[in-house]
C-alpha cells in the first residue's frame, strides 16, 4: 500500500516538474524570440550555399554565446534561407522576387541578408525591399555598381539597403592593378577577354578593356558568352592566333570548368586570369578539372575565401568553416556572409532595438575588423569601403592554383606567394617594361 | 582560322548528332517524344561517376554499366508510366517532362550540385590536326559517333529486332498483324533511345563536367536537331547536326558567342514555318501537301 502511494506521489511530482519545465521553456522562448534573418539565395549554386553555410556558422557562434544583445535582453538569431534560383540560365527574376516577398511576409524576416545573387535580380528586388522597409545586406553576387549608385541617388527610399562585398568597379580596379604588375614584372601587354553575358561580367569586361587600353595594353578581343555555353574552343583559338599573353575570363556559371579544360587541351599559351569564376574558385577545382586548373588565377572577391593572414580573424574563420563544413571556404560569398552576421549583431546591439531606422543609423557607423579587413560603409551609398590594406578597408584577394593549392598572390599586402607563368608561355624579349 | 572552324565544326556536329540520335530513334519507332531525354543524359553521367568514384569500378566497366542502367531506366519509363497514356501525345509529353524534371530536381536534392563531378577522358593527350590542336578525347568522340551511326544503320537493317522496329515505325497496325508486339517494341525503343543518350553522356561529359543544368540544354538542342532533320529520320538527324553544328561555330566566330544559343531556336522556328516535317521527315508531309 505504502509502495503504491509512493509511486503515485513520484508520478505526480514528475508530471508537475515536466509541466513546470515546459512552461518555463515556453516563457523563456516568448521572452526572447529569435531574430529572423531571411536569406534569399541561389542555394543550389556555389554562391548560394557558401553564403548560407557561412551565415549559419556565424549564427551558431553568436547563439552559443547567448545571442544578440537587444536592449536588456539577449535574443538568438535564426536563419530562414529560400532558393531564389536566380543564377540559372535565362536569369529568372520572378522567382527571386517571390522569394524575397515570401521571406518578408510568410517567414516574418526581421532582416534580409545574402542575395539575390544575380545583379539583375538584386536591382529588381530593391523597390520591393524598400517598400517593406526591411534592412538588407547584400553579401554575395550582385556586383553591379548600379546598386549602390541607386542608393546614393535616392537615399531616403533605399536607405535600408547595404552591400558588404566589393563591387564590379573595385574588382576591375584590382584586376587592372594585377595586370599592370604582370607587365612590370614580365613585359606582357597583350590581352584577350572572355566574359559571361550577364550585367556584372559585361561591365567588368568593358571596364578592364577600357582601362588597360588607356594604359597601352593591346586588347585583342572581347567575347561575350551566354550563360550555359558548352564550347569555348573558337574564342580560345582566336586568343592563341592573335598571340595573347594574358587571358582574362569572368564567368560565374559552372560551365567555366569546360573552358579551363579546353584551355589546357588546346595548349593556349597565356596566363589565365579568371575573376569570379565558380569552378576555378572552388577548393575542389583541382580535382574536378584533373589539374587543368593549374596556373589559373581567380578572385573569390574578398579575403578569407582563400587562405591568408589578412586579419587575425581570417585564419580563425578559415579553420572554423573548414571544421564545421568539412570543406575550405568555397566561393566569393563566404567570408562576407559570415562577417555580415557579426556586423548586423553589432549594429543591433548599438541600436538597442530592431527598429529599422535605428539599425540603419547604427550600420552607417559600423567600424569593425572583419575577416577581410576593416568593415565600414559609405554613409551615402551604403557600399562597403574597399582598400588594398586590411587595416583601412575591405580587402580583395586573388589566388593562383599552384601544386594543388590556392595560393594568394594579390594584393601584395596579404599575398603569400608569387604568380607563376605557365611553361608554354614565352616571356617577351626585353622582359619587363 | 578556317582549319579550326572546320575541325571544331565537325566535332560540334558529331556531338549534336550523338545527343540527338536517341530522341529521334525513340520518336521514330514509338512516336513518343521523350522529354526526359536531357534528364537521362545527366543521370547517365552521374551514374557513371557513381560507379567509378563511389563503387570504385574500372572506368570502362563504369561506362558500360551506366549505359546499361540508363537503358533499363528508359524501359522502365515506358512499362511503368507511358504504357498507361500510350497514344495520347500531349499526355506522353507531360509524363516524360514531369519525370525528367523530377529526376533533375531529385539529383539536386541529393546533393549532386556544383562543378565537382567530372569523368576522366577516354584517351589523354592531344595532337595537331591541320595545324589545329585537338585533344585525343575529341578525336575519340568523332570516331565513336561515326561508328555508332554505322552500327545503328546495321542494326536497323540487318537484324530481326531492327527490322521489327522499322516495321513498327512504318505502320504499327500492319506490324502488329504480322505478330510484332507493339508494347515490347516501344519498350525497346525507349530503352535504346535512353542507352544512346547514355553513350552520348559518357562520351561528351568528360569534355567538361556533369551538371544538372545541362539537361535542359541537351533537350533543346536535341529537339532542334530532330525538328530540322525530321523527327523520325536518323539521316535527317545527321544532316541537321552538321548544319546546326557548323552554324553555331560560324556564329561564334563571326557574330559573337552570345548569339550561339539563338541558332538552335532559330532552326526550330524556321523549320516549323517553312517545312514542318523537317528536311527528311515523312510524318507530316501528307498533311502539308493537303
Amino acid at each position: 500500500m505504502r509502495t503504491r502511494s509512493l509511486r503515485e506521489f513520484s508520478t505526480a511530482l514528475l508530471t508537475v516538474a515536466l509541466v513546470l519545465f515546459f512552461m518555463t521553456a515556453s516563457w523563456a522562448q516568448q521572452k526572447s524570440p529569435p531574430i529572423i534573418i531571411g536569406a534569399p539565395l541561389p542555394t543550389q549554386y556555389l554562391y548560394g550555399w557558401d553564403a548560407q553555410r557561412a551565415m549559419l556558422l556565424a549564427i551558431e557562434e553568436i547563439n552559443a554565446k547567448g545571442g544578440v544583445q537587444v536592449g536588456n535582453v539577449r535574443r538568438p538569431f535564426r536563419l530562414e534561407a529560400l532558393d531564389t534560383r536566380d543564377l540559372e540560365p535565362g536569369v529568372p527574376l520572378s522567382e527571386a522576387l517571390l522569394v524575397v516577398e515570401k521571406l518578408i511576409l510568410e517567414k516574418k524576416a526581421d532582416f534580409l541578408m545574402g542575395g539575390p545573387a544575380r545583379s539583375e535580380a538584386a536591382l529588381a528586388a530593391m523597390d520591393l525591399i524598400a517598400k517593406y522597409k526591411k534592412i538588407s545586406i547584400l553579401t554575395t553576387g550582385a556586383l553591379t555598381p548600379a546598386y549602390h549608385r541607386r542608393i546614393a541617388e535616392n537615399y531616403n527610399k533605399y536607405k535600408y539597403l547595404f552591400r558588404i562585398t566589393s563591387d564590379a568597379g573595385q574588382l576591375s580596379k584590382e584586376a587592372v592593378d594585377l595586370f599592370e604588375s604582370l607587365r612590370q614584372e614580365h613585359g606582357f601587354d597583350q590581352i584577350f577577354i572572355m566574359v559571361q553575358d550577364v550585367a556584372h561580367a559585361r561591365a567588368i569586361g568593358e571596364l578592364v578593356g577600357k582601362n588597360l587600353g588607356g594604359k597601352g595594353w593591346k586588347v585583342l578581343g572581347t567575347e561575350v558568352y551566354p550563360t550555359g555555353a558548352l564550347d569555348y574552343s573558337t574564342g580560345l583559338l582566336k586568343a592563341r592566333d592573335q598571340k595573347a599573353q594574358v587571358l582574362f575570363v569572368w564567368m560565374d556559371h559552372p560551365e567555366i570548368a569546360i573552358l579551363v579544360k579546353q584551355w589546357k587541351d588546346l595548349k593556349i599559351p597565356t596566363v589565365p586570369i579568371a575573376g569570379i569564376s565558380s569552378a576555378v574558385e572552388h577548393p575542389g577545382g583541382w580535382a574536378s578539372t584533373e589539374g587543368a586548373v593549374a596556373y589559373w588565377v581567380a578572385s573569390p572577391a574578398n579575403a578569407g575565401n582563400a587562405p591568408s593572414n589578412a586579419t587575425p580573424l581570417t585564419t580563425k574563420f578559415y579553420e572554423a568553416y573548414t571544421k564545421r563544413w568539412l570543406v575550405e571556404p568555397e566561393g566569393y560569398g563566404t567570408s562576407t556572409s559570415y562577417t555580415a552576421v557579426y556586423v548586423l549583431a553589432d549594429a543591433i546591439r548599438r541600436a538597442g532595438s530592431l527598429d529599422a531606422d535605428r539599425v540603419v543609423a547604427a550600420l552607417e557607423k559600423t567600424d569593425m575588423i572583419g575577416v577581410y579587413g576593416k568593415v565600414s560603409f559609405d554613409p551615402k551609398s551604403h557600399q562597403v569601403i574597399p582598400s588594398d590594406d586590411p587595416k583601412q578597408g575591405a580587402v580583395g584577394t586573388w589566388f593562383q592554383w599552384q601544386d594543388r593549392k590556392r595560393v594568394v598572390v594579390w594584393p601584395n599586402t596579404i599575398a603569400v606567394g608569387k604568380i607563376r607563368i605557365p611553361p608554354d608561355l614565352s616571356v617577351p624579349k626585353g622582359g619587363a617594361k | 582560322m578556317l582549319p579550326s572552324l572546320l575541325v571544331y565544326g565537325l566535332i560540334n556536329s558529331i556531338t549534336l548528332a550523338l545527343t540527338a540520335l536517341g530522341f529521334s530513334l525513340t520518336y521514330g519507332i514509338s512516336r513518343v517524344a521523350n522529354f526526359a531525354h536531357g534528364a537521362l543524359y545527366v543521370l547517365a553521367g552521374f551514374s557513371a561517376w557513381f560507379f567509378l568514384n563511389r563503387l570504385h569500378f574500372n572506368y570502362y566497366l563504369s561506362v558500360l554499366l551506366s549505359v546499361f542502367f540508363i537503358g533499363l531506366v528508359g524501359a522502365a519509363i515506358y512499362r511503368l508510366a507511358l504504357i498507361r497514356v500510350r497514344g495520347m501525345p500531349l499526355l506522353e509529353i507531360i509524363v516524360t517532362f514531369a519525370l525528367g524534371t523530377a529526376t533533375l530536381e531529385g539529383l539536386r536534392y541529393f546533393g549532386f550540385l556544383g562543378s565537382n563531378y567530372s569523368l576522366p577522358p577516354l584517351i589523354r593527350g592531344s595532337i595537331n590536326l591541320f595545324g589545329v590542336p585537338v585533344d585525343n578525347h575529341r578525336i575519340a568522340l568523332v570516331l565513336i559517333g561515326a561508328v555508332l551511326i554505322f552500327m545503328l544503320w546495321l542494326f536497323t537493317r540487318h537484324t530481326r529486332i531492327g527490322l521489327a522496329l522499322r516495321a513498327m515505325a512504318q505502320d504499327e497496325q500492319a506490324a502488329m498483324m504480322l505478330g510484332i508486339d507493339s508494347d515490347r517494341m516501344a519498350t525497346l525503343s525507349l530503352a535504346l533511345g535512353a542507352a544512346l543518350v547514355g553513350i552520348a553522356a559518357v562520351v561528351v561529359l568528360p569534355l567538361g563536367f556533369i551538371a544538372t543544368e545541362s539537361g535542359g540544354n541537351i533537350l533543346v538542342s536535341s529537339i532542334a536537331v530532330c525538328i530540322l532533320g525530321g523527327l523520325e529520320s536518323p539521316p535527317g538527324v545527321i544532316v541537321a547536326s552538321v548544319i546546326i553544328g557548323y552554324a553555331q561555330i560560324l556564329t561564334v566566330a563571326y557574330l559573337g558567342p552570345h548569339y550561339q544559343m539563338i541558332v538552335s531556336l532559330a532552326a526550330i522556328l524556321v523549320t516549323l514555318i517553312l517545312k514542318p516535317s523537317g528536311l527528311f521527315g515523312k510524318q507530316k508531309e501528307l498533311e502539308e501537301r493537303v
